[in-house]
């Protein structure tokens, strides 16, 4: 396995290339992923925490600074939000790249709620791998998707304890939350 | 009991992590995209439709609570800094403890709110600037600070996460907010009534916490985070601004120091661009 980063030493953030490229190596390993190799491309000119990934070989990872900082200090380096980060970027790789979501939409068409239910799926996961998401953070933000009800929240619940699922399955759970939505509106 | 407290010997535990205003603005990154006199995004305004509008929202939810806490330290100090009747009147002190009691069960309400939305408490750093703007010596200055730049500045992302909440169908968080955003205008309210009145017959201090009020506006304005431009992640509450006492041409007053606070920091940014060798368009 082979990890790149750019920039390799930074001007606006205080961030280390070697410990995001540890971070990478870490969450690709204990993802089943250790035999790809991966570029993460950092834009360390905006606060923003938007993440795109391509997959292929490398995969390649555009972050915003703001998706590894620690926001409790400013500009700083955060071990377990780059992990986060790049475990779900990873992740959502993985889950196109072994043919169950082989009928996801590219990641530029994906809707708000398909990305967050995805978002679940992932974070849940690695949950379970031992990393410590903030659940509620999820689940807020699956909410603002999906509508603030009983139904959403038992989708969202399904989602976050689910290990394989295909896209047509994770699409379905979402539409059946967006469904109850419209009813109470 | 000890007046006058200095912000950097404010009580906090250890979950948080204070910084100041200077360190914030030397942040030489932007939202904005100065070299391209626009935006990274057509609207930065806290709308649902922004893909990270979860995580922001939960971000000023939290900038909302170290707020309140500060707002609280600011009016029960002035409670205490100022004697009686000779420096501040008995009736003003008693509307200060009055808002204090208000920003305690804001202070509350925030941290529910908080926690609802999927933050912790001290999880994004404390910009401690609310109280330095509550340091002042004379309460004309401390009330024009606090109570009508500061809590107007609360009318404005009070009215920012209420709109938010109503649009994202979020049960509690409009909820909340309205009834917060009405203590804030009235908080603004004695501010702008204390200040006529006790200025009624000294138009030099009047004039002097008018330009306080106007500095720490422009602060406030956390390098355009605050401003009539669709840049900026929350606007100006014109219609609940005016409800707070707030004239027309003040209320302009604080647009324009708003928008020149949003386009000093795009050329701070363009700078440090510059400096760092980032090209327009990178």
């Amino acid at each position: 396995m082979a990890i790149t980063v750019t920039p390799a030493e930074f001007a606006f953030v205080l961030f280390d290339a070697a410990a995001i490229a540890d971070c990478a190596a870490a969450v690709a390993e204990s993802i089943g992923m250790a035999d790809r190799d991966i570029e993460v491309h950092v834009d360390e000119t905006t606060p923003l925490a938007r993440v795109s990934v391509e997959s292929g070989s490398p995969i390649v990872i555009h972050v915003d600074s703001g998706a590894f900082e620690d926001v409790r200090r400013p500009r700083h380096f955060s071990e377990s939000g780059t992990m986060l980060t790049l475990g779900r970027a990873l992740l959502r790789t993985r889950d196109r790249d072994d043919g169950t979501f082989g009928e996801a939409p590219p990641e530029s068409e994906l809707t708000l709620a398909e990305t967050a239910a995805w978002e679940v799926y992932a974070v849940g996961r690695l949950a379970r791998l031992g990393q410590q998401p903030n659940r509620q953070r999820f689940l807020y933000n699956f909410r603002n998707r999906h509508g603030f009800t009983n139904a959403g929240d038992a989708a969202f619940d399904e989602l976050w304890a689910s290990d394989r699922l295909t896209w047509n399955e994770l699409s379905a759970i979402s539409q059946a939350a967006l469904a109850a939505k419209t009813v109470l509106a | 009991m000890r007046k006058f407290f200095p912000v950097e010997e404010l009580a906090r535990d250890e979950r948080f992590n204070k910084v100041t205003m200077k360190e914030r603005m030397a942040d030489p990154r932007a939202v904005t995209n100065p070299s391209a006199g626009q935006s990274r995004r057509s609207s930065n305004r806290l709308v649902p439709e922004r893909r990270d509008s979860a995580d922001a929202a939960r971000s000023l939810m939290h900038g909302i609570f170290v707020g309140e806490i500060q707002a609280l330290e600011g009016a029960g100090r002035t409670c205490h800094d100022f004697e009686t009747n000779v420096e501040a009147p008995f009736a003003l002190k008693l509307d200060m403890a009055r808002q204090a009691w208000d920003e305690a069960r804001h202070v509350e309400i925030s941290v529910k709110l908080g926690d609802w939305m999927g933050g912790e408490i001290g999880y994004v750093a404390e910009n401690t600037v609310l109280f330095e703007a509550a340091c002042s010596t004379d309460p004309i200055l401390r009330l024009a600070g606090v109570n009508r730049a500061l809590e107007g500045l609360a009318i404005d992302v009070f009215t920012t996460m209420k709109e938010f909440g109503e649009l994202a169908s979020d049960p509690y968080l409009a909820f909340c907010e309205d009834w917060m955003l009405a203590d804030e205008v009235t908080h603004v309210k004695m501010g702008s009534d204390w200040l006529r009145k006790v200025t009624e017959n000294d138009p030099e201090r009047r004039k002097k916490a008018l330009e306080f009020q106007s500095v720490v506006d422009k602060l406030f304005s956390y390098g355009g985070t605050r401003s009539e431009s669709e840049e900026s992640p929350i606007g100006l509450a014109r219609r609940f601004r005016e409800l707070a006492g707030f004239s027309d041409h003040e209320v302009q007053e604080i647009a324009d120091v708003s928008l020149q606070a949003l386009n000093e920091r795009k050329e701070f940014v363009l700078k440090q661009r510059e400096l760092a060798g980032v090209h327009a368009g990178d």
